[in-house]
């Protein structure tokens, strides 16, 4: 049973890419295999809660974001929105009610907005698409509202501003106004600070913080970056190779982490690796391994400073290491 | 907070205009072929003004083949008609022709193109399939074939749009013939717009298949569309002529083709009489070189980079 608390449960979500096999291989028989991005991942959000999905670049995080948002199809698995099953809902006109209740933020903020609208356009673009207003008073009133939480004050001055004449924090905050507008349960945000410059970062932070006090969105924040990880959500959850390592509050991961790939991303900052840290593990080596090729066993064996024997057949199952704190490692028990 | 003391020109769609006209305007060949065009345009809008109605063999005021003189400024024809009177009139026709052509070819071009490259799969590879079979129609042929449908539908004596059917049907064939060409190109430019994070923004805001295409692709396809129309006109000015030269066009409204079909046949050239010949073949050459010319300067405006490598 769904547990009604959530407002977004994956349950073995899946995303294979299948490989477009060379002609050599194909005439030979060989099957071409697939790209296995997303591989088997269970997560939950709560109402209001703020969960952090962090990992290496190439891990699988966007695309997890672009399951939730509809984007992509998983290959297996389910995707639960408030207890109502979504995994195979498709077509715009069948997907209003969830885009309503489910927007995203964008990476690279230049990118998502299309350089010929203005910011009124964009902002009121899902208003006008979902049919959110009666009137154009009204339309008005919304893209005001929305432009003010985002932070973009006072909001008329942007109406008819087109995204080359913003700033790079102006642009991300537009792609924020233009998800709050529809007022929706869960936000997925993809990486939108890491191409903003540090001084801004925190005032989008702070916006995206505020959302759920104000309006208790559920956000979903993915990042490649555990410090912001932990300041900002309430769980992390740890992806490698399309798989999540580790779940648990986000003190608990940060501070007290149980697989050997969090403990490596940990130390990998000095902010909160500290020295105890240090002398435990070192750093990670090399890089992911290609998600076309995952390696037997467990996926992080390759990696892993204290791998063994049994990590190179058997791939670990997650196991309790706390309350709502699991990790999938035969050291964690 | 340093996002703040970014400086903004308070400038919107307007400032952007003008901005490309800045830039358009600063290739010479912009201002050679805008001139051209603005001279061919002003002649095909008042033709009666300028050398009064168009001359037949009943009411023409000169001899038999007269070379150009102060009185005929081009000469005569092989009927004693003014080629002056006959290549002013004859403006009106070609660029009305070559103009309606390439409306029908950039709209039946710029659906089937976008169509094709949004959705892809077998929708992409049918309709592609269409446009290369267009692509590769003789213009001479289609016009033969559909002729006579035109003229069942139309009658001999009809007329659509002022347009006699004659002139109907070559303003249809080259439509026909030349969207092929843009297909292909809006095609592959919505092959790379449709990756965009925008489009991705755009199907989470809700929007529709045809909202995302009318909304989001076209606005960012017009300048391919615009230099490539540019061209169109050219192609369709040079097909035009010598669909009629073949002797497709209307003898009672001669286009420039036609009067070159007409003094071909009344061996212009054999007589020596290369006035008959050479004014509406200038004429010809002219238009569709100010429009290549343009159709050039609008695609090195929009895209800079692309002449850098010859
Ligand atoms: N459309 C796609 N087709 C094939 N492979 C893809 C596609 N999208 C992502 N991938 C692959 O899936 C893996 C995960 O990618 P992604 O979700 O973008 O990771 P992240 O966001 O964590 O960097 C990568 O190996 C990537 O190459
Ligand atoms: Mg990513």
């Amino acid at each position: 049973m769904p547990d009604t608390a959530d407002v977004l449960c994956l349950e073995s979500l899946h995303v294979h890419f299948p490989i477009q096999g060379r002609l050599f291989d194909r005439l030979r028989g060989r099957p071409a295999g697939a790209v296995r991005a997303v591989d088997g991942i269970d997560l939950n959000i709560g109402r209001g809660e703020i969960v952090a999905l962090v990992g290496e670049s190439g891990s699988g995080k966007t695309t997890v974001g672009r399951v939730i948002t509809k984007l992509a199809q998983p290959t297996g698995g389910r995707m639960l929105f408030d207890g109502r099953d979504m995994t195979s809902v498709q077509g715009s006109s069948a997907l209003r009610p969830y885009r309503h209740r489910v927007q995203m933020i964008f990476q690279d903020a230049y990118q998502a907005l299309n350089p010929r609208h203005t910011v009124f356009d964009i902002v009121a673009e899902p208003l006008r698409s979902l049919r959110l207003v009666e009137d154009g008073k009204q339309l008005a009133e919304r893209v005001g509202e929305a432009l003010a939480s985002a932070g973009l004050n006072p909001p008329g001055d942007f109406f008819a501003r087109f995204p080359h004449e913003l700033s790079g924090g102006q642009r991300q905050r537009v792609v924020i106004a233009g998800a709050l507008a529809v007022r929706p349960e869960l936000i997925v945000a993809d990486e939108p600070v890491s191409m903003l410059d540090v001084s801004i970062r925190a005032q989008i932070l702070q916006v995206l913080v505020d959302l759920r006090a104000k309006h208790n969105m559920a956000l979903l924040f993915i990042t490649h970056d555990l410090p912001l990880a932990w300041l900002i959500a309430d769980r992390i959850a740890v992806l490698y190779l399309g798989k999540l390592v580790e779940i648990g509050s986000a003190d608990e991961v940060t501070f007290n982490p149980r697989h050997p790939y969090t403990v490596a991303l940990r130390n990998a900052t000095p902010q909160i690796g500290g020295n105890v840290g240090r002398a435990e593990l070192p750093a990670l080596q090399g890089e992911v391994p290609s998600a076309a090729r995952v390696p037997k066993g467990c996926r992080f064996h390759p990696r892993c400073p204290v791998a063994f024997d049994r990590c190179r057949e058997e791939e670990p199952p997650p196991v309790e290491v706390g309350s709502g704190h699991t990790a999938a490692c035969w050291l964690a028990t | 907070m340093s996002e703040s003391t970014v400086r903004y020109s308070p400038r919107g769609r307007a400032g952007a205009i003008k901005g490309f006209l800045r830039r358009f305007l600063g290739y010479g060949g912009a201002q050679v072929g805008l001139v051209c065009l603005m001279f061919f345009l002003i002649v095909a809008a008042v033709p009666g003004i300028l050398v009064g109605p168009l001359q037949t063999a009943i009411n023409a005021t000169g001899d038999f083949l007269v070379p150009p003189s102060s009185q005929h400024l081009l000469g005569t024809d092989e009927v004693g008609r003014d080629v002056l009177n006959l290549v002013v009139h004859g403006a009106r026709i070609s660029l009305t022709i070559a103009l309606l052509a390439t409306v029908i070819s950039l709209v039946l071009g710029t659906t089937i193109g976008m169509t094709a490259g949004y959705y892809g799969g077998r929708a992409d590879v049918w309709l592609m399939r269409l446009t290369d079979f267009f692509f590769v129609m003789p213009s001479f042929v289609l016009a033969l074939v559909i002729t006579p449908v035109v003229l069942e539908v139309m009658g001999r004596g009809g007329e659509i749009l002022g347009l006699r059917p004659s002139l109907f049907v070559i303003i249809v064939v080259i439509g026909m013939t030349s969207w092929a060409f843009v297909a292909r190109i809006v095609r592959s430019q919505t092959l790379s717009l449709k990756e965009r994070t925008f489009i991705d923004r755009a199907r989470i805001a809700g929007s529709s298949n045809l909202s995302i295409m009318v909304r989001h692709l076209l606005p960012n396809l017009v300048p391919q569309i615009g230099a490539n129309g540019a061209l169109v006109v050219a192609g369709a000015i040079y097909v035009e002529t010598s669909l009629s030269f073949l002797g497709l066009g209307d003898p009672l409204q001669p286009s420039w083709g036609t009067l070159l079909s007409l003094a071909q046949r009344a061996g212009a050239a054999s007589a020596g009489a290369w006035w008959c010949l050479g004014a509406p073949g200038v004429c010809v050459l002219m238009v569709s070189l100010s429009f290549v010319l343009i159709g050039n300067a609008l695609d090195d405006t929009f895209n800079p980079r692309r002449r850098v490598i010859p």
